[in-house]
Formats: C-alpha cells, sequence, structure tokens
C-alpha cells in the first residue's frame, strides 16, 4: 500500500488583537460538523484572550424545523456582543435539502448572520478563513455589536 | 481581503468551485436542468446570423440564429458541488477549479455571476495526461491534419 | 450482511412454508412475502424458528393503488443470514398489528412509519410522532404528497434556450421538473 502524506497542519488561530476575546460556540448540526471538528481539534489550547468577550456562534449543519426552535433560544441566550457564522450549503439556504418538507431554508430565516461560508461541506481552512474575515469586520467596526 | 489558510497540495481535480468559459456556452440549459439544487441561472436570447451571401438574400432562406448569453449564474450558497453540471455539458464549457469560494457577509455575494465564473477559469488545472498506450486525442489529429492541408 | 447465502434462501422458504409466504430473489437479497393477517407470526417464527435474532429496519413502501408494502429487515449475525420480510396492505385505513411484542426496537421504526405513512400499528403502545415538528400535516413520505418548494420556486431549467425571464409566450406550456405538478392542478394561486 502506497504510504500517504498526512495533511500539513494549518495554522488554527484567529488573531483579533487584545482588544476581543472570540469565544466560539460551535452548533454542529449535521455533516458539516465533522469538517467543524477537523477545524478546531489539535489545535492545542488557546491562549487565555485579554479583551472585551465576543461570542461567534458557528451553524454548521442542516437546520431541520424540528430543531429551529432550539436554535433560535441558543442564539438569544448568547450574551451580546454575538455574531452567526454560518457554515455550509444547508445553513446558508438549505442546500440540497431545499426542497424537503420539514428543512429550514437557511438559518439566517431564524437569526442574523453575519459571515457565510460556502461549501458542501466547506474545508476546515475555509472555516479559519470565516472567522479571520469576520474579526476583520469587527475590528473594523462595520458590524452593529 | 484576509489572506486566506495555506492549503495542503491539493489533487489537480479537487472540487472547489466552477468556472465557466463563456465562448463555450450555446445556453443549451442542460446545466441548469439537470442541475439537482436549482442553483443554476441562464437568461439567453437569440440572434440572427447574417450568412452574408446573396444568394441567401434572393431566396429568403431561413435566417440562421444563434444564443447569445445574457446571464448565467451559479448560486455557490446553494451549491453542493456535485459536478452534474460539469458532467453533462455538451460543449465542454464548465470546469472544475480547485480555487475555493470565499466566504462573503452577504449571502449575494456567494451568487456568481457570469464575470466571476470567468475569472475562475485561470484556476482551472490543464486536462489530466492520456494514458500511455492511449488513442491520440481528436483535436490533436484534426489539427495536425489542418496544418498539413493548408 | 449478505443475502445470498444459500443459507438465506434456505430460511426463507422455511419461513415461507410456515405462513403460506412466497419467496423472492432480487440483487442479492431474499424476500418473503406474508399475508398481513400473520404478520407478527412470521416475524416471531423469523426470530424464534430461524434464528433471525437481530431487528434491522422496518418502513413501508408506498405502492400507489395497491397500498403500502410493509418491509421488515430481519438477520442473523451468527450466520451470517438476512431475510426481507414484506406485507401488503390496503391504501384505504391502512393498518398492521404491531411487532413491538416480538422485537421491543420496533417501536421507534412503526413510530416513524405511522408519521410518514399514516399506517396504524395496532397494539403499539404510544404511537407518537418521532421526527416532524409539531404541528405539521401529512404524510410526507406517501408519494401524493407534494414538496411545496418545488412547487412555488421557478424552476431555472424550464426556460428554453434563447430565452430569458419574463419572455415566454404565456400560451406556451412550460415544462415541469420531475415531481411538481402541473400548476392548473395544485400551486399557487
Amino acid at each position: 500500500m502506497a504510504s500517504v502524506d498526512l495533511p500539513v497542519p494549518f495554522p488554527r488561530t484567529v488573531d483579533v488583537g487584545t482588544r476581543y476575546a472570540l469565544s466560539v460556540h460551535s452548533l454542529g448540526l449535521a455533516c458539516c460538523a465533522v469538517e467543524l471538528v477537523a477545524a478546531t481539534l489539535g489545535g492545542g489550547e488557546p491562549p487565555p484572550g485579554a479583551g472585551d468577550p465576543v461570542a461567534v456562534l458557528v451553524v454548521a449543519g442542516t437546520v431541520t424545523d424540528a430543531m429551529a426552535g432550539a436554535v433560535r433560544r441558543l442564539y438569544d441566550q448568547l450574551p451580546e456582543p454575538r455574531y452567526v457564522v454560518s457554515f455550509g450549503a444547508c445553513s446558508n439556504s438549505g442546500g440540497p435539502y431545499w426542497d424537503s418538507y420539514c428543512v429550514t431554508k437557511g438559518v439566517d430565516q431564524l437569526i442574523p448572520v453575519d459571515v457565510y461560508v460556502p461549501g458542501c461541506p466547506p474545508r476546515p481552512e475555509a472555516l479559519i478563513d470565516g472567522l479571520r474575515q469576520l474579526a476583520a469586520k469587527i475590528e473594523a467596526g462595520r458590524v452593529d455589536a | 481581503m484576509t489572506e486566506f489558510p495555506p492549503l495542503p497540495p491539493l489533487p489537480p481535480r479537487s472540487r472547489g468551485s466552477i468556472a465557466l468559459l463563456e465562448e463555450s456556452c450555446t445556453s443549451c440549459m442542460l446545466c441548469a436542468r439537470e442541475c439537482p439544487d436549482w442553483c443554476i441561472t441562464i437568461d439567453s436570447h437569440t440572434e440572427g446570423v447574417p450568412t452574408g451571401t446573396a444568394a441567401t438574400a434572393t431566396t429568403g432562406a431561413r435566417l440562421r440564429t444563434r444564443n447569445v448569453l445574457d446571464r448565467f449564474a451559479i448560486d455557490y450558497s446553494l451549491c453542493m458541488y456535485c459536478g452534474i453540471c460539469v458532467d453533462v455539458c455538451p460543449f465542454d464549457a464548465l470546469f472544475w477549479s480547485p480555487e475555493l469560494v470565499r466566504a462573503g457577509f452577504d449571502i449575494r455575494d456567494l451568487d456568481y455571476q457570469r464575470d466571476r465564473l470567468g475569472a475562475l477559469l485561470p484556476g482551472v488545472p490543464p486536462p489530466p495526461a492520456v494514458d500511455p498506450g492511449a488513442e491520440e486525442p481528436k483535436e490533436l489529429a484534426a489539427a495536425r491534419r489542418r496544418l498539413q492541408e493548408g | 450482511m449478505s443475502g445470498t447465502s444459500a443459507g438465506s434462501v434456505e430460511l426463507g422458504e422455511r419461513l415461507a412454508g410456515l405462513v403460506e409466504g412466497t419467496v423472492k430473489r432480487s440483487y442479492g437479497d431474499v424476500t418473503v412475502d406474508v399475508p398481513a393477517a400473520r404478520w407478527v407470526e412470521a416475524v416471531t417464527a423469523a426470530r424464534d424458528e430461524l434464528g433471525l435474532t437481530f431487528f434491522d429496519w422496518l418502513s413501508a413502501v408506498d405502492e400507489l393503488a395497491g397500498g403500502f408494502s410493509v418491509v421488515c429487515h430481519l438477520a442473523d449475525p451468527v450466520g451470517p443470514a438476512h431475510l426481507l420480510v414484506r406485507t401488503r396492505v390496503p391504501a384505504a385505513e391502512p393498518a398492521l398489528a404491531t411487532v413491538t411484542g416480538v422485537f421491543r426496537g420496533a417501536s421507534w421504526h412503526e413510530r416513524e412509519t405511522f408519521e410518514m405513512f399514516g399506517i396504524d400499528f395496532v397494539g403499539h403502545p404510544a404511537l407518537l410522532p418521532l421526527l416532524l415538528p409539531a404541528g405539521f400535516e401529512g404524510r410526507p413520505l406517501r408519494k401524493d404528497f407534494v414538496l411545496a418548494a418545488r412547487a412555488a420556486k421557478a424552476w431555472p431549467g424550464g426556460k428554453e434556450p434563447g430565452e430569458a425571464d419574463g419572455d415566454a409566450a404565456p400560451s406556451r406550456r412550460r415544462t415541469q421538473p420531475p415531481g411538481v405538478p402541473d400548476p392548473a392542478v395544485w400551486g399557487p394561486r
């Protein structure tokens, strides 16, 4: 059997300077959760965050109508300032299940979304890219906190 | 825009995004019909092609028409990257590219029109080499024949 | 688990003999069709006399005018052997005896089959909805259940080559995508 090159570890850090401390809440609902885990696993303990705490909710996976209430309640319970990253086609717009009888067509039907990461599923690096773009947006002060 | 994290070396067949070669598209609508997500939108109109010979002008032969593409959009927020559109295109106007679609702040940023789809073309890798012992591609044989003829 | 083993065929024939059923082989699977009145007897015999002690799956197939086929996958993990036991219930007021007395694990499968197809499992301890959200109307896995999203959204592939939005002649009938009924029959008014 041929030998396989293991993936090169990629930087999992999102540099937001010292003004904010991002706490990322992962809501893994379906297959995108696996890529979410791949993005965060093995990254080691993050350094203690200095600065104002900022909550980021990453919705990864299909939002079914049965789960819609729970997703909304989870968002309502997050302290402000809070931001939402929609990870994957299902949470962006319903994705491949857009025509299903029980799927919410995009988590933005329930909660306001700040960053949409496309993919089915997106690569773990794409999640880091999405978080970095969000961090840059927060820093630039273009988002209503 | 922030720099993308480094990616490991990806095989050329990686599915990152789909690029459109506009010149090859005839608006046949096959990709839009076969897409399971209904994420491809195509608008086109027909135009008469002047044949430019006196013979057709006098005989009143039916004017030849061709389809002109007005709008070609792939909604990457819906796309599930299955590749059915790439496979079904009879004119090879769609290509896989390993270049990923970047995240956007607005979901409408993920709806790529034909300008951005065309801009993905430089990232499309060259086709894989033909297997040794396989038949020569027909384009090569045709090009060689054209050179010999004239 | 392979159903092509000779053991599965022999088990299928034995079961069919016990409950007056018929055996069918297709795509490597052995299917035993049994009368609906002997459904529980068939599943019990499969478990006790044929050694198919692993209950794998129970669901239904909408056979349109033919009613519903209720299918049950049973397996012998040691054998290995696998059988698909199947019966037919009528389309109008479909009902079948529950097999929760034989396999407790069938409880959730029967709840799902009830809410998706509308088949009543007589004797089930609590035939409550399992997956659908509260207030959902209709039986989604029936073939006559229309997916509203497909009927409401304009199919991008419905345009003819050389046509743009709003260009279509109103008299010309547009092709509908698969699964969407004719707009004259069902759809937004």
